[in-house]
Order: structure tokens, then C-alpha cells, then sequence
């Protein structure tokens, strides 16, 4: 976060938005433009090891139990994630921000009952509040995507909150006022912009948690259901067969560490930027 | 007397934390319309379901029932098992020991080891050391914890030989669950020791102590190390949760027997008295821990000490 290194900010951008670019371009061009299909698989090629070739067909990282090509369903996998994740993040982000903006910009009670729900909603582990309501709700990815939403706004409540706060004060704003605007112009037109900045950076520090949430509930079985492949579901499923076929959970797992160290770099290096804008 | 009504402006608003936590919880099974539903299993007649629903109280208003459930609850009663037929309470007290076990191992080496690695790479700030250390403080945060826990198994049971795979009961049973577990948490402190101690060390009172002509490392140990720990300590209750949620998963890998393996037993089983259990009580460890972290940061700061 804070004090990160020295100048060789630009290095960590260059290599943030590498990793960041190869896998969305991974999880957009693989679905489109790989023949094999994800779901359905060869049973005369199961288990194949990474680089094996059966018949006139070469399956790049191997086959799973199935005969199903992992390539195919990395790319399915990612993309599915990916999406999940970021729809996720958006409900956060604008329920987080609205109720943030709401707290910081009226104070008194309505600012103490949103804090205390902030704290509320901090203290209980999200992995098991998510497979609380998942297995209320039953597994889909329209309730995993509801789900994840609705419990990651606190962080962003918070931060808006704070920001809200210091612009209240600026004197265009009570100028704004003195205009004679209503509550919610002044919010969406003069705070918001403000905080548009620092949420965004935030979102990319919490996009790591969320793809790493989405992956564990899929690992555990509660979240997309199979045969559709996540990158939780495919390591859960290569599990059971690590002795075998180690590649089925090796490759998932990588492409969850480049997602995630993407999203870190990016984020700390927005931070940097930000903090020597200041000073 | 500031640092006092702190701690209890603190505890109030723990108080509060716990009985929105029980709200949350209780109003979670009717979410769906009918908990007696819920939790029966798919092939239940009509007849087994009214009379579940009568013996479980879900036709009482909704206001009596949560009446019931929080007094209960103050009573150290969390329903019963649907499974076992035994409190979830006793159920939740025989597998505290091997959580808080794993838990407090994890956390021990890696506290340990991260502000080993902070201090180094913050007195040897932009050396090839500091570089290594970030390295690994970035690729700790970056797989799931469910991941490495594998990774290790398939290095060090099945290549290796050395460890078991799974298993509670032996030292050699825990270096596994305990070392994957640790791993972020190494990274999270890791990088705050050395943010925090970077500041610190540009203080003046270090300044000082440098011109006093005092080696660099016994001005970190004896002077830098207690004022860079202030924001160490307050982020430790953050952390807390996000343990919790691992251990949740490392305990389902390596067949260790304790609260998380049992909160997503019983998920998977519909049991849902026991996962209200387990969610009450891992909020109830999240809010005491961050009160202790309030306590211990009052201690540190001796702007607020009592």
C-alpha cells in the first residue's frame, strides 16, 4: 500500500496491465476461437497430460476426467469468473458509494445507523455469510453474483464516506447550497466526481478479494453449478484426481495468480500515483 | 480516563455489532419464505413438514420467534443440530480446540516471520533484498489459499513423501494446514511492518538516536518497532475475519476437524441451526478480537493511554 517502492512504479503498471490484458484477452479469445468444446469431452482421451496429442486434436494443457479439453474450459472458466466477479464488484461499488455519500453528506443518525451496518456487515466472515445465503438461495450465478454484490459494499461505504466528508466542507459546495440546488444535485453533481477517483483505485484493491471469494465458493461446490467451468469449480473438481492429473488444478491456479497480482500492481501503483499527485 | 470511555464507546458498539449479527442471521432462513421448507429434506410429505414446522415454532409470529432465538441465544443455547440431535453449541465446543490451533499456529509463525522480513527489507530499504521480499510478499497474496494447500500436498506428500496429506492429531499433521494458511497473512504483515517502519524510521526522535551514534538495528529494535507497531496491531482485528474464511477452506483440504469444516458440513447438510451457530460465533471472535486490538492500541498510543 502505503511507501511502496521506489520509482520503479512505471515497471509494475507495464507488468499489471501485461497480466491484466493476456487474461482478458485469454478469456475472450479462447471461448471464441478454440474448437474444442468445454462441455462436452472424448471419453477416449481422459487424462491426458499437457501438450498431448490424441487422434489429429492437440490439447494444449491436457484432458480432464472427462476426455474435456482444459483449455476450452480454462477459457470458459476464466471468463465466467471474470464476469461474475466484476458484476459483483459494480453492485458493490454503487451501493457502497450511494450509502457512503448518503452517511458522510447528512451525518447525524443517518451516518451513525449506515457506520454500524458498515461494522455490521465487516464483522461476519463473507465466506460464510456467502454460503449462508447461497445454500438459502440455492447455488446460480444470478444469486452468487446478488450475493457477492450485496456483501462487499462496506469497504467502499466507508471510503466514500470519509471523502464525502472532507468535500462537505469546501466552500463551493456550501455556495452550491446558498444557489438554492437540492440534496441530490449537490451529491451527484459536485460530490460524486470527487470520489469517483478514489473508488475507482479501490475497486482494483478489492477485486483480488472478490476473484478469490468467487474461486473458494466454487471450490467448495456452492457456487456455479457443474458442468460449467469457473476457475474455483476446476480446481474443486481437479481435486479429487491430483494424484493423476496434477495439470487440472496447477493451471487454474496460475490463472488466478496473474489475475490477482495484476489487480494488486495496478492498484498500488494508482495509489502511488495518487499520493505524489498530492504531495 | 479518554483511553476509558473509548474502550467503552468501543464495547457498546460491539454490543450492537453482535445484535445486528443476530438479525442478519435469524432473518436469513426466511429469505426464501419458509425455513421449515428449507430445511427438511426435497422429498418430505406435507403432513412431515407441518408437524417439523410446529415442533421448530415457525408458526409463531415472526417478532416471538426472533424473541425466542436472542434470548436463547444470551443463554448460550443455539438451537439443535438437525443432524446430530445435539446443541450446536457442543457440537461448535469440540471443534473450538483444533480451529483455534490451527488458526493461532498460522498466525504465530507468520506474525513472526513478517515482521522479521518488514524490518529487513525497511532498514535495507531498495536493496535486491527488499526486491526479494516484495516478491514473495506478492505472490503469497496472490493464489487462494485452497490452491497452495494442494500445491503443497502434491510437493510434499505426494513427491516428497515427507508430510501427510491430511490428518488431525500430530505435529507433522499440522506444518501443512498451518503453513497455507499463514502464507497471506505473511504477506499482509510483511508489507505493513515495512510501510509503517519506513515512516517511523523518518522520524525525528530517530534522527536523534542516529546522531546518538546507535546502530541502525538497535535504534528499529529498541525505538522504530513499538511506534511502527500502532498500525500493525489496529489492521490485526481486520485480518481476523479474513483468517476465519481460510481456515474455513484449508480445514475442508487437510480433513482437519474444526469449526469451519463443520460450518460447510452442515451447509451441505441443510443444518442450518448449526451454520447460524458457527456465523454467530465467528462475528462474536471478529468483535472481541478487535476490542482487544482497541485495548492493546490504547496501551501503545500514549496519546490516549488511560
Amino acid at each position: 500500500m502505503t511507501g511502496s517502492l521506489h520509482i520503479k512504479g512505471n515497471e509494475d503498471a507495464a507488468l499489471a496491465i501485461f497480466l491484466l490484458v493476456a487474461a482478458v484477452a485469454f478469456c475472450i479469445l479462447v471461448p471464441v476461437a478454440w474448437p474444442l468444446d468445454p462441455l462436452r469431452g472424448d471419453i477416449s482421451a481422459t487424462f491426458k497430460p499437457p501438450m498431448s496429442v490424441v487422434g489429429d486434436t492437440l490439447h494444449p494443457l491436457g484432458t480432464d476426467q472427462l476426455g474435456r479439453d482444459l483449455l476450452a474450459r480454462l477459457g470458459l472458466g476464466t471468463l465466467v469468473s471474470f464476469g461474475i466477479v466484476l458484476l459483483a464488484a459494480l453492485i458493490s461499488v454503487v451501493l457502497g458509494t450511494a450509502l457512503g455519500m448518503i452517511a458522510g453528506y447528512y451525518g447525524g443518525w443517518v451516518d451513525a445507523l449506515i457506520m454500524r451496518l458498515v461494522d455490521i456487515q465487516l464483522a461476519v466472515p463473507f465466506i460464510l455469510l456467502i454460503l449462508l445465503l447461497v445454500s438459502v438461495l440455492g447455488p446460480s450465478m444470478t444469486n452468487l453474483v446478488i450475493v457477492l454484490g450485496l456483501t462487499g459494499w462496506a469497504i467502499f461505504a466507508r471510503v466514500a464516506r470519509g471523502r464525502t466528508l472532507e468535500v462537505r466542507e469546501l466552500e463551493y459546495i456550501d455556495a452550491s447550497r446558498a444557489m438554492g440546488l437540492s440534496d441530490t444535485t449537490i451529491i451527484f453533481r459536485h460530490v460524486l466526481p470527487n470520489i469517483i477517483g478514489p473508488q475507482t483505485v479501490l475497486l482494483t484493491l478489492d477485486l483480488p478479494r472478490l476473484i478469490i471469494l468467487e474461486a473458494s465458493v466454487g471450490f467448495l461446490g456452492l457456487g456455479v453449478q457443474p458442468p460449467m467451468p469457473t476457475l474455483g469449480n476446476l480446481i474443486g473438481e481437479g481435486r479429487s484426481v491430483i494424484l493423476i492429473a496434477n495439470w487440472l488444478v496447477l493451471y487454474p491456479g496460475l490463472m488466478i495468480g496473474a489475475l490477482v497480482i495484476g489487480c494488486n500492481l495496478l492498484g498500488d501503483w494508482l495509489v502511488r500515483r495518487a499520493e505524489s499527485k498530492v504531495s | 480516563m479518554k483511553g476509558l470511555r473509548f474502550l467503552l464507546s468501543r464495547a457498546i458498539q460491539g454490543l450492537i455489532v453482535m445484535f445486528g449479527v443476530s438479525l442478519l442471521v435469524f432473518f436469513a432462513l426466511f429469505l426464501t419464505g419458509d425455513p421449515a421448507i428449507l430445511m427438511m429434506a426435497p422429498d418430505s410429505t406435507a403432513a412431515e413438514i407441518a408437524a417439523f414446522r410446529e415442533a421448530m415454532g415457525f408458526n409463531d409470529p415472526i417478532i416471538v420467534q426472533y424473541g425466542r432465538f436472542l434470548v436463547e441465544a444470551l443463554q448460550g443455547d443455539l438451537g439443535t443440530s438437525l443432524r446430530y440431535s445435539r446443541p450446536a453449541m457442543d457440537l461448535l465446543a469440540d471443534r473450538l480446540g483444533a480451529t483455534a490451533l490451527l488458526a493461532l499456529s498460522a498466525l504465530l509463525w507468520s506474525s513472526l516471520l513478517g515482521f522479521l522480513l518488514g524490518a529487513v527489507a525497511a532498514v535495507r530499504k531498495n536493496s535486491p533484498i527488499d526486491f526479494a521480499i516484495r516478491v514473495i510478499s506478492l505472490l503469497g497474496q496472490a493464489v487462494p489459499v485452497f490452491w497452495l494447500a494442494l500445491m503443497l500436498i502434491i510437493l510434499f506428500s505426494l513427491n516428497l513423501r515427507w508430510l501427510p496429506s491430511s490428518g488431525y492429531g500430530s505435529f507433522e499433521q499440522l506444518i501443512m494446514p498451518s503453513l497455507a494458511l499463514g502464507a497471506y497473512y505473511l504477506s499482509a504483515i510483511t508489507r505493513l511492518v515495512r510501510s509503517s517502519l519506513i515512516e517511523t524510521l523518518g522520524e525525528n526522535y530517530v534522527r536523534t538516536a542516529r546522531a546518538k551514534g546507535l546502530t541502525e538495528w538497535r535504534i528499529v529494535v529498541r525505538h522504530a518497532l513499538r511506534n511502527a507497531m500502532i498500525p500493525v496491531v489496529t489492521l490485526q482485528g481486520m485480518y481476523l475475519a479474513s483468517l476465519m474464511g481460510g481456515a474455513l477452506v484449508t480445514e475442508i483440504i487437510f480433513a482437519w476437524p474444526g469449526i469451519g469444516r463443520l460450518a460447510v458440513e452442515a451447509i451441505q447438510n441443510r443444518d442450518f441451526p448449526v451454520v447460524q451457530a458457527v456465523v454467530l460465533f465467528a462475528a462474536l471472535v471478529f468483535v472481541v478480537a478487535n476490542f482487544l486490538v482497541d485495548v492493546a492500541y490504547t496501551w501503545l498510543n500514549p496519546r490516549i493511554r488511560l
